[in-house]
């Protein structure tokens, strides 16, 4: 009972939050339109590299493979994407080499901590500095493109105030994302597929006595996560920026994977987690457009690690890591 | 076992690949004088008679398109008027400053120069070490009481130039409200464009909006942050602001780069002349708050030869960059006004009120 009563509270909690930051919005919208849109619009920016790449987290997690090579595949990604957009000038072709980069990430991946039963760290953190070295090396200056992925206004629904420009004009990848939130709770928690993925990573001994191929659905889906990843990469270099530079995944990697522990490894609680990442760094950013200086900017930019913290220390209920993570399996 | 093999024998392939890759970046300046490319044949015998020029760079390539690139043609210039005899040493790893300049100092230059803020160190112990040659630190300043007489630091009055840029975007705004979108306040610089940028519009028009901006992050990627410079410019440009001024290396160029993408938005680079390094950005950049090193560098070379070398910090120009494909867009009693500006900064009628020490 008290358990229940426990939930109960904390989802009351959690909805008089919502509500409190939906009239803060609106508030803030009444005073300054322009300077709310773009705060808002900002946030969705900042948001959609770290959920993308939470969500590659959440894909090998859940089966039980550690990821902490998602920065690195990003970068190759990232890379990989640029290259294509520089030699081809085809945005759509510059993607897939960007995806498919990932997924050749998460194949190495894979074949390390699955396979060859290494330690996953160590693989992931091999990952990340072979891309470091390697993107580093064959990069060279000068080497631009003709373009990157623009806004596409979806007609009606744009022209909502707030709303529309903040969410309903947006360029291809950032919608992608967002569709891939959905689309990942559902595969996750409404799928055999993803009842096999869970089990996987919570008992794979048990799964394996019904029947489920253990190494296989992990090799599947530390492959999609590094797809993703990829994405993410392809995001960073096709859409936000339109070129590449050393290094200039610049930690999102690893927020991401703050973020995937802090959304409770799932799709909708990443998002959420992104979500709030985003906005700190879009508000330290209009601090000092106001000048405020009574309040340090980096505290604002700190938040979110601080609440990471909090999340994991186990004071907003329990984040529990799959049971089977980072364990290769043997079997019998 | 066979697992522990395989495992064994994966990881050292993994190790001899990143041996491999960091080895082939630094197999230049490992090797020393590999590293030193000779762009001009050495004229044997003729040694004593000869000015020789060298120019060792910061972590880069000489064709950067910035700095590197800047500082090396004014020695370039040194080599054509003033006949004297001129190489270069690219640097790959910031561990080898003080080998690299140390070269070309056992082979009896003259003059050696480095490039950038990272090498002041270096040069300073090279200038004591090697006190008959004469050393030209860009961007390196030189603290009072720390002078060397065989090193001059050649440095910019960024807030001058940041001024100008200010003044600029001041006049072709029409929203009233421009941005500035910044590297690190950690690096002085940095922090003189901005002051400088901000004033510059002030004294156009009292009453304008400012919002700059400052990357949160640290030393290691406040500059490399591009798609962080170009969120803020889309979150300045949103609210209104219709010139992006973006100074800050590689973060800044995100930013231009972003409002390139915008119809009636103008940006300003930095630096350098920036309508070469980031052709990205070419349909919104208007023109750059540049660090004129080329001729610094220039007559400092010709200051060695003619033995009126100055000590401790040489002030190089700076300026506005051309207006390239806005020469026709950018009104002439703006261009008169700018110069204008340039002429009181210059004979001190103007003043940035930027000042580091107090």
């Amino acid at each position: 009972m008290p358990n229940n009563a426990m939930t109960m509270i904390r989802q009351r909690v959690s909805w008089l939050l919502v509500a409190g930051v939906v009239a803060l919005i609106f508030v803030s919208y009444g005073a300054t339109p322009a300077v709310t849109t773009a705060l808002l619009a900002s946030t969705v920016r900042q948001s959609t590299p770290l959920v993308l790449g939470a969500l590659s987290g959440i894909f090998c997690e859940r089966s039980g493979v550690i990821n902490i090579a998602i920065e690195g595949m990003m970068l190759m990604g990232a890379f990989v994407g640029f290259l294509a957009n520089v030699y081809t000038g085809n945005l759509l072709v510059a993607v897939l080499a960007a995806v498919l980069m990932g997924a050749f990430m998460g194949l190495a991946h894979a074949f390390m901590s699955i396979t060859l039963k290494m330690d996953q760290i160590i693989s992931g953190t091999v990952l990340n500095i072979l891309a470091l070295e390697l993107t580093g090396f064959f990069y060279q200056q000068g080497l631009t493109t003709q373009g990157k992925l623009t806004p596409v206004r979806i007609p009606v629904l744009a022209d909502i105030p707030l709303i529309g420009p903040v969410l309903f004009d947006n360029p291809p990848i950032t919608y992608l994302s967002l569709v891939l939130v959905v689309v990942v709770h559902i595969l996750l928690f409404r799928t055999v597929w993803g009842l096999r993925t869970r089990a996987v990573g919570e008992h794979p001994k048990a799964a394996d006595t019904v029947g489920i191929d253990v190494i296989r659905m992990r090799y599947i889906n530390v492959i999609i996560g590094g797809m993703i990843a990829g994405l993410a990469g392809g995001y960073l270099t096709l859409e936000a920026v339109g070129s590449f530079e050393r290094a200039m995944t610049n930690g999102r990697g690893f927020v991401a994977l703050a973020v995937m522990i802090f959304g409770k490894w799932t799709p909708l609680g990443a998002w959420g987690a992104a979500l709030l990442f985003g906005f700190a760094n879009a508000l330290q950013t209009q601090f000092q457009f106001l000048g405020i200086s009574t309040i340090p900017h980096q505290f604002v930019g700190m938040l979110p690690y601080l609440l990471t913290i909090v999340v994991l220390a186990g004071f907003v209920g329990r984040a529990r890591p799959p049971a089977a993570i980072g364990q290769p399996y043997e079997k019998e | 076992m066979r697992k522990r093999t395989l495992l064994f024998i994966l990881l050292s392939l993994l190790a001899l690949l990143l041996a491999a890759c960091g080895g082939s970046s630094e197999e230049p300046a490992a090797g020393g004088e590999e590293s030193a490319q000779t762009t001009e044949e050495t004229s044997g015998g003729e040694e004593a008679m000869t000015f020789k020029v060298g120019l060792v760079t910061d972590v880069g390539e000489i064709d950067d398109k910035s700095f590197n690139q800047s500082a090396w043609e004014g020695v370039l210039r040194a080599k054509e008027e003033l006949g004297a005899e001129v190489d270069y040493i690219e640097t790959k790893d910031a561990k080898d400053y003080e080998e690299n300049i140390r070269l070309f100092a056992d082979q009896g230059y003259n003059v050696i120069v480095t490039v950038g803020f990272a090498l002041g160190e270096a040069t300073a112990k090279m200038a004591e070490e090697y006190p008959d040659i004469y050393f030209i630190g860009v961007d390196q300043f030189q603290a009072p009481g720390t002078e060397k007489p065989n090193l001059a630091g050649l440095i910019f009055n960024e807030d001058k130039a940041g001024f100008l840029a200010g003044a600029l975007a001041a006049q072709i705004t029409k929203s009233g409200k421009i941005a500035a979108v910044l590297g690190t306040d950690l690096v002085p610089p940095v922090v003189a464009f901005k002051e400088g940028y901000e004033a510059g519009a002030r004294y156009i028009n009292p009453d304008i909006e400012i919002i700059s901006t400052y990357h949160p992050g640290g030393l290691d990627v406040a500059f490399t942050d591009p798609e962080w410079g170009a969120a803020t410019a889309k979150q300045a440009i949103d609210q209104g602001a219709d010139v992006i001024f973006g100074a800050g290396g590689k973060t800044g160029n995100g930013a231009l780069i972003e409002a390139a993408s915008y119809e009636g938005v103008y940006c300003i680079g930095v630096d350098t002349d920036q309508w070469l390094t980031v052709p990205e950005a070419r349909p919104c950049l208007v023109s750059s708050a540049m660090k004129l090193i080329t001729p610094g560098v220039f007559d400092l070379v010709k200051m060695a030869k003619e033995g009126s070398f100055p000590s401790g910090n040489y002030v190089g120009e700076v300026g506005l960059a051309p207006f390239h494909d806005f020469e026709d867009d950018i009104p002439q009693e703006v261009k008169d006004k700018l110069k204008e500006i340039d002429e009181g900064l210059r004979n001190g009628t103007i003043e940035t009120g930027y000042n580091p020490g107090g």
